[in-house]
């Protein structure tokens, strides 16, 4: 079994060869770029599955290997890749979530023109995906993470013809730029003050783990503060969020495979990575747990209020990765991979379902829905199925995870546990809403054409379905599998807790009760809470202003900079340059007015010329 | 008395130079010609009996000189006739051939 | 600066510059192209009389021979040639007036500002000869007779080619 792990390097190689193969095909070849682009999903998938079975011995040990690069003087640059037991992991979900998704776009994306291009894209999305994942330092790790941002932003631009969508990749590149801009920070510093300038994650492991006293804790903080910052960028936490609910203008697929199940989770898994780094500092821990938690919550309450289905999700995302985070930052590494873990099943599958919702329906908005789980029976059942796992119902994988972290919160910091459980119920309540005013209620007229969509697209999401249910056993209160399995053999502490089980399901019983009572029962009215307090709705429908105030504090006088800026360059250097251009056009008018023809103009140059010299060698004497 | 001679020399060159430059019929610009060549000429002559060797080849030189010019005057002449005859005037600035 | 002993050859000096100057101003001023060659051939005589002063006879009397005499009427001739009814009647353009004069002043001005600073030595004793015009033709005939002669071609194939260009183009 040890040769898969040896050759884990070829993994990454196979989507890119697809990705190359796409591109060189270019747009004619429609059904073969869906069959290309398949194949090396599906090839990266079984691979990483050979590697995942071989490692899940208790003895597995991490593999790395790395040639020399780049030799500047002294210093080598080695690049590689490492495998343990998180990466081979990672490396299954990135495969399975891309291996679903490029059979479910064959049907979703169908009529689309550039549909090759989409499946290059994708092709190229999973090799960086996949590289970000077995990189073996930080360097590489970084080049890969701004491939994978790069990719983000073709995928969401790729209906480039709207403005929406123009503008949401541009802002989500950007956005994301504010936190690989820290990520840099960290890496240059770890850079300068790491042994030997090595970046490779054993070397960051083997450094702050023990007391070595090469880096000070201070520093640590900081550099475990900033790279936090490329993981708030890339994970779309508090106060970076902005960018992910947007990102939603991309096609459906691309936010199950992108904005939900994988390239968030990168920032995720960075700190995992890295995490070593953040042991070392308290501050950094506490910063990355309350910035969790808060976002959480946060994000929570606005997909409370939110009518588009996408965005809801969307919204639901950002605050699961709050959870990792919380989990992270409260010192359980288990926590956070577990929910990331589940997360990328269950999320996917959610996103995949609702993109089957608007292949039917055509719209977005599910306050235009209704009915619609008698026409679309397969995707009401897995997406029902999905929106249970979200709501931590047992025993469906999401309970799991998130008991998990309810528990550490418990057992860590209270005031997590009680914001942990309040977004927990506010996740059942918005999952009741969004899925009982889709699926239950009247059939609406204008929805008389839905159907349930052709099975390439439903197959994806019974296996997404299946896992969403089974994926939370390989770690419950009474048998820590992963986390020991992560950890190499050291089995963490259980944190199993009555209070912290009680109270999850009661919450997530208690929200979805809430949300049947409003939205099928209508004991409770639709509008109790926009009477009493119409500015709350608002507020959260406007999901607290967050885009108006950076509008105003950030947008406009940026705008503004570069508006100046902009007259500068007109006006001063364009100037100059113009300037340059009016001398050179004037001299040359002069010499073509002075080139007449006629002997005695010349005479006249000549004289003067002979002037300025005699009088340049005169003067000369005087001012030497 | 050289400076005198030399500046002289030197108003008169100054005239003709400017005459050769400004005047629009050709026979004065042949003229103005004649006029700085003879501000040569008396430069000449006055070294030749105020110079720090005073000696006869001064004058010789003028004589030369003289010679010359009087072969450029028929010469000019000469070609002025041939251009009026094709031309039809003898404007100076009417004569732009180096342009084509 | 300009202490100057009023001599005889002082005052023979200011008036043939007088002369001189006139008529060169005047070459330029008048109106007629006839005037002019008139008030140039004044010049021509001016300056043969200064060449007397410098004790050059035999260049004065070639100057008067050749430049009064033969140039003066060759450039009559010249006129007589050619019509000048439009003679000097278009202004010249001021910018290029102007720009002549500047440099015309100015080249003047750095001449004179050079012969003023130039302090000359005091010359030798200047020895014309007895007969001014058998020293010159001794010289002439011995040290330069190869530029003599060779002169002497120069001056039949400038006449001869003079003729072929004024010659009407009959054949």
């Amino acid at each position: 079994m040890e040769i898969y792990t040896k050759a884990a390097w070829i993994i990454p190689l196979l989507p890119l060869a697809a990705f190359l193969l796409l591109t060189a095909l270019g747009r004619s070849y429609r059904r073969a770029g869906v069959l290309i682009g398949t194949a090396g999903a599906l090839a990266a998938f079984l691979l990483s599955l050979l590697v995942l079975i071989g490692r899940l011995g208790e003895t597995a040990v991490d593999y790395s290997k790395a040639f020399d690069w780049i030799t500047i003087g002294d210093y080598t640059l080695r690049i590689g890749f490492e495998v343990t037991n998180l990466t081979s992991m990672m490396l299954v979900v990135v495969t399975l979530v891309s291996l679903l998704v490029n059979i479910y776009s064959a049907g979703y994306m169908k009529s689309d023109e550039r549909i090759t291009v989409f499946y290059g894209y994708v092709s190229l999305f999973t090799f960086s995906m996949l590289g970000l994942v077995l990189s073996d330092n930080l360097l590489s790790l970084y080049i890969f993470w701004e491939l994978v941002g790069v990719c983000s932003f073709l995928l969401v631009g790729f209906w480039y013809a709207r403005p929406a969508a123009k503008a949401a990749a541009k802002k989500a590149f950007i956005v994301t730029r504010i936190g690989d801009a820290g990520l840099l920070v960290a890496i240059l510093l770890l850079f300068w003050y790491m042994p030997d300038h090595r970046l490779e994650f054993t070397m960051i492991q083997s450094v702050f783990d023990g007391p070595s006293g090469a880096i000070t804790t201070e520093l640590s903080t900081l550099i475990a503060l900033l790279i936090f910052l490329g993981a708030v960028g890339k994970s779309g936490q508090f106060p970076l969020h902005v960018w992910l609910p947007d990102a939603m203008e991309g096609p459906t697929p691309i936010s199950a495979l992108i904005h939900a199940a994988t390239m968030v989770a990168a920032g995720v898994f960075l700190i995992a990575r890295t995490y070593d780094i953040f042991l070392d500092s308290a501050a950094a821990m506490q910063t990355v747990a309350y910035i969790g938690g808060f976002t959480a919550i946060f994000a929570a309450t606005i997909a409370l209020a939110q009518n588009d289905i996408k965005r809801i999700l969307a919204y639901s995302t950002v605050s699961q990765l709050g959870y990792m985070m919380m989990a992270l930052g409260l010192g359980s590494l288990t926590g956070g991979i577990f929910h990331l873990f589940t997360h990328a099943f269950f999320k996917a599958l959610l996103f995949l379902g609702a993109g089957s919702i608007i292949h039917a329906v055509h719209t977005q908005n599910i306050q235009e829905m209704g009915g619609l789980g008698s026409k679309m029976r397969v995707t009401a059942w897995t997406f029902g199925i999905g929106a249970l796992a979200l709501s931590g119902i047992p025993p469906l994988s999401g309970f799991w995870s998130k008991d998990l972290i309810l528990s550490v919160a418990l057992q860590e910091n209270k005031l997590l546990f009680i914001v942990g459980v309040a977004a927990a119920f506010c996740t059942a309540l918005y999952m009741a809403r969004l899925f009982f005013l889709v699926f239950m209620g009247k059939p609406r007229s204008s929805l008389g054409g839905a159907h349930e969509s052709p099975s390439v697209m439903t197959i994806p999401l019974m296996v997404l379905a299946a896992l969403a249910v089974v994926a939370g056993f390989v770690e419950t209160p009474w048998n820590g599998a992963l986390g020991s399995w992560l950890s190499g053999g050291i089995a963490e502490e259980a944190h199993s807790s009555g209070i912290a089980i009680i109270a999850s399901i009661a919450v997530g019983v208690l929200g979805i009760y809430l949300g049947w009572l409003i939205y099928v029962k209508g004991s409770v009215s639709r509008s109790i809470v926009s009477d009493k307090a119409p500015w709350l709705v608002m507020l959260l429908e406007r999901k607290y202003f967050i885009d108006e105030c950076y509008e105003r504090i950030l947008v406009k006088p940026l705008k503004g900079l570069g508006t100046l800026l902009m007259a500068l360059d007109s006006y001063v250097i364009g100037g100059a340059v113009r300037l340059v251009s009016a001398a050179a056009d004037s001299a040359g008018k002069a010499a073509v007015r002075l080139q007449n023809g006629q002997v005695q103009t010349y005479g006249i140059a000549a004289l003067l010329g002979l002037v300025v010299i005699v009088l340049a060698i005169v003067g000369r004497r005087f001012w030497s | 008395m050289l400076p005198s001679y030399l500046t002289m020399a030197a108003i008169l060159f100054c005239i003709g130079l400017y005459g050769a430059l400004v005047k629009r019929n050709a026979v004065i610009v042949l003229l103005s010609i004649e006029l700085m060549l003879n501000a040569v000429n008396l430069n000449l002559v006055a070294f030749s009996k105020y110079g720090v060797v005073p000696a006869l080849t001064g004058q010789i030189f003028s004589l030369f000189t003289i010679t010359v010019a009087a072969a450029e005057a028929a010469v000019g002449v000469a070609i002025l006739i041939a251009l009026f005859r094709s031309r039809g005037t003898v404007q100076v600035d009417e004569y732009d051939e180096m342009k084509r | 600066m300009f202490t100057i002993d009023f001599t005889g050859e002082y005052a023979a000096f200011f008036l043939f510059s007088a002369i001189m100057i006139c008529g060169a101003v005047l070459m330029i001023m008048l109106e007629k192209v006839v005037h002019m060659v008139v008030s140039m051939a004044a010049v021509f005589l001016g300056l043969a009389g200064m060449f007397v002063l410098l004790e050059a006879e035999f260049v004065a009397f070639v100057q008067v021979l050749i430049y009064a005499g033969a140039i003066s009427i060759l450039m009559i001739f010249g006129i007589m040639m050619t019509k000048h009814q439009q003679a000097e009647q278009a202004p010249v353009k001021p910018l290029k007036e102007t720009l002549a004069i500047i440099g015309s002043l100015s080249l003047f001005g750095l001449l004179f500002y050079a012969i003023r600073r130039t302090t000359f030595p005091e010359p030798l004793p200047f020895q014309p000869g007895e007969d001014n015009t058998m020293a010159i033709g001794m010289t002439l005939y011995t040290g330069y007779m190869i530029p003599f002669e060779l002169l002497s071609v120069l001056l039949t194939v400038a006449f001869i080619g003079a003729i072929v260009m004024a010659k009407k183009e009959a054949d």
